[in-house]
C-alpha cells in the first residue's frame, strides 16, 4: 500500500515540476541582467544578483500599460457580446435541436477555418470601413473567434439540466420566459461563468488577429511581446518580465476555474 | 390548424409568436445566425471568389481561372506543408491522449492538496500561447538555454533545437506542453462522472484493473475522446503562435497555416493564399465532419430529420 502511495506522489511531483519549473524560471529570468541571462554557468540559472531594471524598462520605455488596457477592453467587450449570443443559442440547441445538428456543426466549424480565411477579407473590409487598429474591429473578430467554443461548452451545461424540471414547471403554469429566468438561468450560472472565463482568457491570449489588425491605438500586449523578437539582440530579461506579467491574470483565472471545471468539461457527453 | 396559425398574427401579440412552440427555438439562435452569416458566409464567398484571381492588393484583381489551384497542387511546397501539419496533428493528439489519460487516472482520487495541484496543472492551457512559445524559445537556445545547460551537466551533448531535423519536434513539444491540460481535464471530468455501479459489479466479478479500463472505462469515455480529437484537430490546424515565436517557418517547420500566412501577408500573393486557404479548409472540413458525425452518434443526438 505504501509503495503505491509513494509512486502516486512521485507521479504528482514529476507532473508538477514539468509545469512549474519553466514558470519559475521565467519569473527568475525577469529579475536578471543581460549578462546573467546569457551566462553559460549553470549555477547562474538560480543564483544571481536580482535587478528591477527589466520592469523599469517595461513600464517606462514601452507602451506596456496601454497595451494591457487595450487587451482588457478587447477581452471584456468581446466576452460580453459572446455570452449574449451564445447563451440563448446553446439553450436552443440543447432543448430543441433546431436544424437537426447541421446548424450546430456549422457553428462548430467556424473554429476549423484557417484564420487567414477570415483574416484576408476582413483586412480589406476593415481598411475600407476604417476599422483597422480600432477596439470595435478587434472585438468583432474576437466574437467570431470565441462564439463556437462558448456554444459547445454551454451546450453541455444546458444538456445537464433535466428536461423534466422544465416540463414540471410548465405544468405548474409557468410561462416560457419565467422558466428561463427562474429555473434555467440559476442552474446554468456556474457553467456560464466558466464559459465566460474561457472566452476572457482566449481573447486575452489571442495573437494572430491582433497582430494583423492592430498597429498602435488598439495594439494588444501579445503583439507588444513581438517587439523583443525582432531586435538584433533580444532583451531576454525584459521579455521574461513581460511574459510574466502577461500570464499573471491567467494564473488567477486558473485558480478560480479549477474548482468548477471538472464538472464543466464533460460537454454533457457522458450520461451516467 | 394551419389556418389558425396564419390567423394568429392578428389576434395575438408579437410576444406570443416569438414564444410559440414553432418559432421560439429559431428566435433563440437568431443572433448566432446573424454572426455566422457575417463572419462565415461573407469571408468564405470572398475567399473562393478571389482564389480565381491574381491579386496583389494594389492593382485590380486579374482573372486567371484555375491557375492558382494548378500551381498550388503542383508545387511541392504545399504537399510538404500538408505532410508537416498531418505529422504534428497525429503526434500531438496521440501523445496528448495517452499521457493525458495516464495523468487523469493518476489524479482521479481524493488526495491532500488536490485543488492546489489541479490549479497548477491547468495553468499552461490558460497562458498566452505566444508568451509560452517565446519562453520555450529562450529555454531551448543552443548556447545559454536552460535545457541545454542541464543536458550538458548530466553528461549529454547539447542539442541544436531549432535546426532543420529537430525544429518541428520542438514546436510540437511546445504545443503539447501547453495543451495537454485540456486532455487531462476533459478526461478527468469524464472519469469523475462515470456511473459507479457498473464498476462495482465488475469488481465483484473479479475483473482485473486493465480489463475494467479497456472494457468499461474506455468505451464510456469515447465521446470525450472524440471531442478532444475534434477540438485539437481544429486548433492544431491553426498552429501559428509557436512558429511565430521560434522559427518563423524556417528549418522545415512551414505548416499549412504558416504557408497561407506567408503567401498573403508576407508575399502579398492574395490569390494564391486564398487558394491555399480553400484547399486547407476542404481537408479540415472533411476530417471534422467525419469526427463530428461520430461524436453526435456517441452522444445520442438526433442527426436525421425524422
Amino acid at each position: 500500500m505504501s509503495v503505491k502511495r509513494c509512486f502516486f506522489w512521485l507521479g504528482i511531483i514529476v507532473v508538477m515540476s514539468i509545469v512549474l519549473i519553466p514558470l519559475l524560471w521565467i519569473y527568475l529570468t525577469s529579475f536578471k541582467n543581460l549578462h546573467d541571462v546569457m551566462s553559460l554557468d549553470i549555477r547562474k540559472l538560480v543564483v544571481f544578483n536580482p535587478t528591477f531594471a527589466n520592469y523599469q524598462y517595461l513600464f517606462l520605455e514601452t507602451p506596456f500599460l496601454k497595451e494591457i488596457l487595450n487587451t482588457a477592453i478587447a477581452s471584456i467587450g468581446s466576452t460580453i457580446i459572446v455570452m449574449v449570443i451564445a447563451l440563448p443559442a446553446a439553450y436552443s440547441f440543447a432543448r430543441f435541436n433546431p436544424g437537426y445538428g447541421h446548424l450546430l456543426f456549422i457553428t462548430v466549424s467556424t473554429r476549423m477555418f484557417p484564420p487567414a480565411v477570415a483574416a484576408i477579407p476582413f483586412f480589406f473590409l476593415y481598411k475600407k470601413l476604417g476599422l483597422l487598429d480600432t477596439h470595435i474591429g478587434l472585438i468583432a473578430l474576437y466574437v467570431y473567434f470565441n462564439v463556437s467554443f462558448a456554444i459547445i461548452l454551454l451546450f453541455g451545461f444546458f444538456r445537464e439540466i433535466p428536461e423534466e424540471l422544465e416540463q414540471a414547471a410548465m405544468v405548474d403554469g409557468y410561462s416560457r420566459l419565467a422558466i428561463l429566468r427562474r429555473i434555467v438561468l440559476p442552474l446554468v450560472t456556474p457553467g456560464a461563468a466558466i464559459t465566460a472565463l474561457f472566452c476572457l482568457v482566449f481573447s486575452w491570449n489571442e495573437f494572430l488577429y491582433a497582430h494583423l489588425f492592430t498597429r498602435s491605438a488598439a495594439k494588444t500586449a501579445a503583439v507588444g511581446l513581438t517587439l523583443f523578437w525582432g531586435s538584433l539582440e533580444i532583451a531576454w530579461g525584459a521579455m521574461a518580465a513581460q511574459i510574466g506579467l502577461l500570464i499573471l491574470p491567467t494564473l488567477l483565472a486558473a485558480w478560480f476555474m479549477q474548482r468548477y471545471i471538472i464538472r464543466g468539461l464533460t460537454f454533457g457527453a457522458v450520461k451516467g | 390548424m394551419d389556418g389558425q396559425a396564419t390567423g394568429s398574427k392578428a389576434r395575438y401579440g408579437v410576444w406570443d409568436i416569438i414564444l410559440s412552440e414553432r418559432y421560439f427555438k429559431w428566435v433563440l439562435v437568431m443572433p448566432l445566425i446573424i454572426v455566422l452569416a457575417l463572419f462565415l458566409i461573407y469571408p468564405v464567398v470572398w475567399v473562393i471568389h478571389i482564389s480565381f484571381f491574381d491579386y496583389g492588393g494594389v492593382k485590380p484583381p486579374l482573372f486567371v481561372g484555375l491557375d492558382n489551384y494548378r500551381e498550388v497542387l503542383v508545387n511541392q511546397e504545399f504537399w510538404r506543408a500538408l505532410g508537416r501539419t498531418a505529422q504534428v496533428l497525429v503526434t500531438s493528439i496521440i501523445i496528448e491522449l495517452v499521457l493525458g489519460m495516464g495523468i487523469a487516472v493518476l489524479f482521479n482520487r481524493n488526495f491532500k492538496g488536490q485543488n492546489f495541484v489541479r490549479g497548477f496543472i491547468l495553468l499552461p492551457l490558460l497562458m498566452t500561447p505566444l508568451a509560452v512559445s517565446m519562453m520555450w524559445y529562450y529555454f531551448l537556445q543552443y548556447d545559454f538555454g536552460a535545457v541545454n545547460l542541464m543536458l550538458e551537466k548530466l553528461g549529454f551533448s547539447k542539442v541544436m533545437w531549432f535546426s532543420p531535423n529537430v525544429a518541428l519536434h520542438a514546436v510540437t513539444a511546445i504545443s503539447i506542453w501547453q495543451w495537454i491540460p485540456f486532455s487531462i481535464f476533459v478526461l478527468l471530468a469524464g472519469l469523475k462522472s462515470l456511473p459507479r455501479d457498473a464498476f462495482e459489479a465488475a469488481k465483484v466479478d473479479g475483473a482485473s484493473a486493465w480489463y475494467v479500463f479497456r472494457r468499461l472505462t474506455l468505451p464510456m469515455l469515447m465521446p470525450l475522446i472524440m471531442i478532444i480529437v475534434l477540438l485539437r484537430t481544429m486548433w492544431l490546424i491553426r498552429l501559428f503562435d509557436p512558429l511565430y515565436a521560434t522559427t518563423r517557418g524556417a528549418c522545415n517547420t512551414e505548416v499549412l497555416d504558416w504557408l497561407i500566412y506567408r503567401n498573403v501577408f508576407v508575399l502579398f500573393d492574395i490569390g494564391r493564399g486564398a487558394t491555399l486557404a480553400i484547399i486547407t479548409l476542404f481537408f479540415t472540413f472533411v476530417v471534422c465532419a467525419l469526427l463530428f458525425r461520430q461524436l453526435m452518434k456517441a452522444m445520442g443526438v438526433n442527426l436525421s430529420s425524422q
